[in-house]
């Protein structure tokens, strides 16, 4: 018997507005409301609400075999609470089924990782209480933004009280090894690691509907003997992928809707094979090896490393100075400075900066809002000056030095 | 494979040059040159100027007077009223327009004027430019008659009318090259006789080759130009041993580079200026070159509040202008319509970060540089101000813009070229 875990990520992010050298001083709303009501709109329509009918479909009719995971960030949820309360509700309905979990991450799908170790603990927090506030479940498994991975992150989320962290399954960390079963670090041995099948992944997630692929079109019963192949030596086939994926990234019209289904019905229907989520994996098998994760990687780009938001100079500075700046911000205590700056945090605005093949029009200007990016580093940077300025006014208010 | 027969029929070419065309000519017929058999046909040539493998005929190197064409009445009563309209506001090249203006209106046009002086002064538009090109295609339809060529290619309005003729005569395919259009120039309502040649040319020609997808659109909006026909080739940029040089003085220095006229937009980089000046003032704007508003933007005194912190140069040499931009930190380039724009390469080449117009071809292959529309003078503000104060920005711009050169050369201009000869032959 083997388990096939599928893993959603939910992610939306407050865009930067085309926040203007000439804004700095003068305006403080950073933040572009229209466009992100107009994207959140969009993709609710052609994904959450269809694909969360479709998966509380599933659930209801396979008896509860059918067994999903969600990582929604805490400005996601924040946003369906404002914008898209129905996208709220039809996550809550799925949560009220017992068949979904609901991961650990950082609220605002921040880099705080890899900057501020007391920042990611208390985004960690904040996140953990929205999510016990709507699914009522307190999450045990932690995800870290966009999978970024280590060996110490695992040892620091096995101290905060986490049993399981996913992360990609590198094939150089992976040496031949498969990553159809559990692993746990280098340095403890006690938590449990799950590694995405990149391959099979990617195959729904990138391949799906590119019909210059080999194998397109993808069949639910073609997918399934893939994992057929692969289940004699597997214990758990770790699907992890962007919700965004059916419907979104993949038009309806490529079928993915059909697919899910079909893939759905054909594992629930069949023997060897079960659905279980993330934390039902982690007390149901034992760690059979060390992933020694002795630098940082990511599921981002073809080097699966930390690059895709912090290579150029644009990026690093960005980030340096916003977290230099959270000493001042805590101890100011003004909760709007505190909550634009962490919104400025989101790995995103720091992916659209990425200059990395961007001249090819590659992935990162899928996603990104602007016309390049040093427009996005442009606007951040921008951003970031005005929050300067007010931290150092509200400073003289206050007599802090 | 057959290489093949080429013939070129050009106008400005080095070393007599008045701007990028010249420029482009030469860059590309170089590369050209060992793929193809290249003749090229100019008003004029240097005898003591030559290239591998081209065959060059300046029609300054023939006696004119013993090739025999037709006697031919031009009509120039039917562009009479349009250049009226035209030269009041516009020009299509600035110091030649009004002596053509009065030339055209004039009643002395019928006038003969000797052939031989005709393509032997300095200056290729100057006095009778529309006589001299319709001349000049008269006598390079003459020679090419004795010619064995497969495709005819011709750059920009000065020679189209050649390349008309000799495709009429010869039953051979035309490639227009398209290096800017008198809709760049002078803007909508631009319906003078340049245009009407233009037109012309772009309902003959087999092959239409602008140089970048802005410049094709145009031509498709504005001339009617098939899109089938229509095939851009970015320009190439040859390599230049960048420098860099030390300031006599302390401030940041922002170059504007190019012909003083309103498709480069200097009205703009003024507005730039004077934006950016209120917000820092450790910096010095500098306009590099000549044309028909400098006058006017000296006289106006709408820089009259930051005067001493804007300078005009006048006409640079090549010398010059290397060294303006071995010390310039911003290059601004807010043009109106820029058919390409071969200007910011050159200043990426010194790694100086760009700002330049979206109305440009340039911006689709320079990824490495800030870009905002040329009216957006706040944007293209907030972009100087940006570079000038940031330097995360300004190295990752320089450094993506070195990027972007290697993939602009002549090389791959020239075999594309070559491909899209292919379609007609």
């Amino acid at each position: 018997m083997s388990s096939i875990c599928l893993y959603f990520q939910v992610h939306q992010p407050y865009r930067i507005r085309q926040y203007s050298f000439f804004n700095i001083g003068i305006e403080s709303n950073y933040f572009d409301e229209e466009l992100n009501i107009t994207i959140l709109n969009k993709v609710a329509d052609k994904c959450y609400i269809p694909a969360n009918k479709l998966m509380l479909e599933l659930i209801q009719k396979s008896n509860k075999k059918f067994r999903i995971a969600f990582s929604i960030s805490g400005v996601a949820i924040e946003q369906f609470e404002k914008y898209r309360p129905d996208v709220l509700d039809s996550f809550i309905r799925l949560a009220k089924t017992g068949c979904v979990e609901f991961l650990s991450e950082t609220y605002y799908h921040s880099l705080s990782y890899v900057y501020s170790k007391p920042e990611f603990e208390r985004q960690i927090e904040l996140h953990r209480e929205k999510i016990v506030e709507h699914f009522n479940q307190v999450p045990k498994v932690f995800r870290n933004t966009e999978c970024i991975f280590d060996n110490q992150l695992a040892e620091d989320i096995y101290q905060l009280g986490f049993k399981g962290i996913l992360a990609e399954g590198v094939p150089y960390l992976l040496q031949d090894r498969s990553p159809n079963q559990l692993y746990t670090n280098a340095i403890h041995s006690k938590i449990k690691v799950l590694l995405r099948n990149f391959i099979l992944s990617d195959d729904i997630a990138f391949r799906f509907s590119n019909s210059s692929w080999s194998e397109y079109p993808l069949t639910a019963n073609k997918y399934t003997q893939w994992l057929n192949v692969q289940r004699h030596s597997a214990d758990c086939i770790n699907l992890f992928m962007d919700y965004e994926t059916i419907g979104e990234h993949q038009s309806k019209a490529s079928g993915i809707f059909d697919f899910i289904e079909h893939f759905a019905k054909q594992i629930c229907s069949k023997k060897g094979f079960q659905f279980h989520t993330p934390s039902e994996i982690c007390e149901k098998y034992d760690i059979e090896g060390i992933y020694d994760a002795n630098y940082t990687t990511s599921w981002a780009d073809t080097e699966r490393d930390l690059s895709a938001w912090i290579q150029n100079t644009m990026q690093q500075e960005s980030l340096n100075k916003l977290y230099s700046f959270r000493e001042d911000i805590l101890s100011l205590k003004s909760k709007e400075l505190l909550n634009q700056w962490s919104m400025l945090q989101s790995s995103d605005h720091f992916y659209y900066m990425s200059t990395k093949h961007w001249a090819d029009g590659a992935v990162h200007q899928y996603f990104s809002p602007y016309s390049s990016p040093y427009d996005a580093y442009i606007y951040f940077i921008n951003a970031l000056s005005d929050l300067e300025i007010r931290i150092a006014r509200e400073k003289a208010n206050k007599g802090i030095h | 494979m057959k290489k093949i027969k080429v013939l070129m029929i050009g106008w400005e070419f080095p070393p007599i040059i008045n701007g990028g065309l010249g420029v482009a000519c030469y860059g590309l017929s170089k590369a050209l040159s060992n793929k193809v058999d290249l003749t090229i046909i100019l008003p004029k040539t240097d005898i003591s100027f030559s290239l591998n493998n081209i065959n060059f005929i300046g029609l300054n190197n023939i006696d004119l007077n013993n090739i025999d064409i037709d006697n031919q009445n031009y009509k120039y009563e039917e562009f009479a009223n349009t250049i009226e309209i035209a030269a009041k506001e516009f020009s299509p090249y600035p110091n030649a327009i009004d002596k053509l203006k009065n030339e055209v209106l004039g009643n002395n046009i019928s006038e003969a004027t000797d052939s031989n002086n005709l393509f032997s002064g300095n200056d290729l538009y100057g006095d009778n430019v529309m006589l001299r090109v319709y001349k000049f295609a008269d006598y390079v339809a003459k020679i090419a008659s004795s010619l064995e060529f497969d495709i005819i290619h011709c750059h920009d309005w000065m020679s189209f009318p050649a390349g008309i003729k000799i495709k009429k005569q010869s039953q051979k395919p035309l490639l227009i090259h398209i290096h800017s259009l008198e809709f760049d120039r002078s803007g909508i309502g631009s319906k003078n006789w340049v245009y009407e040649i233009e037109k012309e040319a772009i309902a003959n020609a087999d092959l239409i080759v602008p140089v970048s997808n802005y410049t094709g659109n145009i031509a498709i909006q504005n001339y009617e130009a098939q899109i089938s026909k229509i095939y851009p080739v970015h320009n190439g940029t040859e390599f230049t041993a960048a420098f860099h040089q030390r300031k006599e003085f302390p401030e940041k220095l922002v170059l504007f580079l190019g012909r003083v006229t309103g498709q480069k937009g200097p009205q703009y980089f003024l507005e730039i200026a004077s934006l950016v000046l209120k917000h820092y003032q450790n910096v010095r704007f500098v306009v590099a070159g000549t044309g028909d508003q400098l006058r006017d933007m000296i006289e106006n005194g709408a820089y009259k509040n930051i005067g001493t912190k804007f300078h005009f140069t006048g006409f640079l040499t090549k010398d010059k202008v290397n060294q303006l931009l071995s010390m310039a930190d911003v290059y601004c380039m807010p043009s109106v319509s820029e058919p390409f724009g071969l200007s910011a390469l050159e200043a990426a080449q010194f790694g100086i970060p760009c700002v330049i117009s979206k109305q440009s071809g340039v911006s689709e292959v320079l990824y490495g540089a800030l870009k905002a529309d040329y009216w957006d003078v706040e944007k293209m503000a907030s972009h100087v101000i940006s570079l000038l104060t940031n330097n995360a920005l300004r190295e990752a711009l320089v450094k993506d813009a070195y990027q972007d050169l290697k993939s602009c050369s002549w090389e791959k201009a020239s075999e594309k070229i070559v491909e899209i000869y292919h379609k007609a032959i």
